[in-house]
């Protein structure tokens, strides 16, 4: 599986996902046009790391950084928790960082509530300064 | 002309508008317009989580102009994402609140259907609207939704107080649909 390397724009996050390191980035502000076309490479390549059997071992390691995203943007990484939640209760194991930053209480909320609705992936809060 | 372009602006200003929107909304204006926004927030030392929630009814006042304003022009060609749909939107301060308002032309027949959504939304408490929120995202979308049907759920539940609406009937088959969102400072 190749890397996938989206760039930000104003209103869609910098993704990058690379299969054989484990890890996957998404950063930036989630309001797209079309938020189902945008995430669509990301699903398709989820999908299909997720099921293949010989990374089963290795943890997988998801940074999310979203600064703000949108209500079809929150359905949208619900699906994504979910998915990662399945792959977990499966035996995958997989830590997410939902990144905010400290004076971002909406942000936090939303990784609150993410939280909440998972059970077997490990979900860490974390804060980050505002220093840029 | 000048002269009541000028009685225009005056009144915004009296009425305490910060940015008044009027015309075709396109991805590029949501984009723009927000980030002058927030500009314009952070430049007035306005406290992060206010700004961020702010520009969060922003865009959700935008696309839904965007996305069911029945005032549109279409291409002539098949293509997608060649349509533009009119509205107006303003932000404002009225004392020490933001208040976010837009506008488009609905169908009539639509205007019972959304009533009765809004009408329930403002019954709701903070908590019942953050769950109902949860459920419906959890939900497959309603049919004619073109987002995840959330985006009057979401301004319900920032809006520091009960979202206000008024529909108008125009003529016989369009009515104005307002919305209007009030957000303290935090």
């Amino acid at each position: 599986m190749e890397k996938l390397m989206i760039e930000a724009t104003k209103s869609s996050p910098s993704i990058c996902f690379d299969p054989k390191a484990n890890f996957l980035e998404i950063k930036g502000e989630s309001y797209p046009e079309n938020s189902a076309t945008f995430y669509k490479p990301l699903f398709a390549m989820l999908d299909l790391y997720l099921s293949s059997a010989p990374l089963r071992d290795e943890t997988f390691e998801v940074n999310l950084e979203i600064v703000y995203f949108n209500s079809i943007s929150s359905k949208i990484l619900m699906n994504f928790f979910e998915a990662l939640d399945g792959a977990a209760e499966n035996g995958k194991k997989i830590v997410v960082n939902w990144r905010y930053h400290e004076e971002n209480d909406t942000a936090l909320e939303c990784g609150e509530e993410f939280m909440e609705g998972i059970s077997a992936v490990a979900f860490n809060l974390v804060m980050i300064d505002m220093v840029k | 002309m000048d002269g009541d372009l000028f009685t225009l602006y005056r009144e915004l200003k009296r009425d305490g508008i910060i940015f008044c929107f009027s015309g075709a909304i396109s991805q590029g204006i949501v984009e723009g317009i927000g980030e002058t926004l927030k500009q314009k927030m952070a430049l007035e030392e306005t406290r992060v989580s206010t700004m961020q929630k702010v520009f969060g009814i922003f865009v959700e006042q935008m696309q839904n102009i965007s996305n069911y304003s029945a005032e549109k022009i279409e291409s002539q060609k098949n293509e997608s994402g060649t349509e533009l749909r009119f509205g107006i939107l303003t932000v404002g301060r009225d004392k020490e609140m933001f208040c976010i308002r837009c506008g488009n032309y609905i169908i009539k027949e639509d205007a019972g259907g959304l009533s009765e959504k809004l009408y329930k939304l403002r019954n709701m408490s903070k908590e019942e609207l953050n769950i109902y929120f949860r459920e419906r995202r959890k939900a497959a979308p309603e049919p004619g939704s073109k987002g995840a049907g959330l985006g009057f759920i979401e301004m319900a539940r920032k809006s520091t107080r009960p979202i206000e609406f008024s529909i108008v009937e125009v003529d016989d088959v369009r009515s104005f649909f307002s919305i209007k969102v009030m957000l303290g400072e935090d």
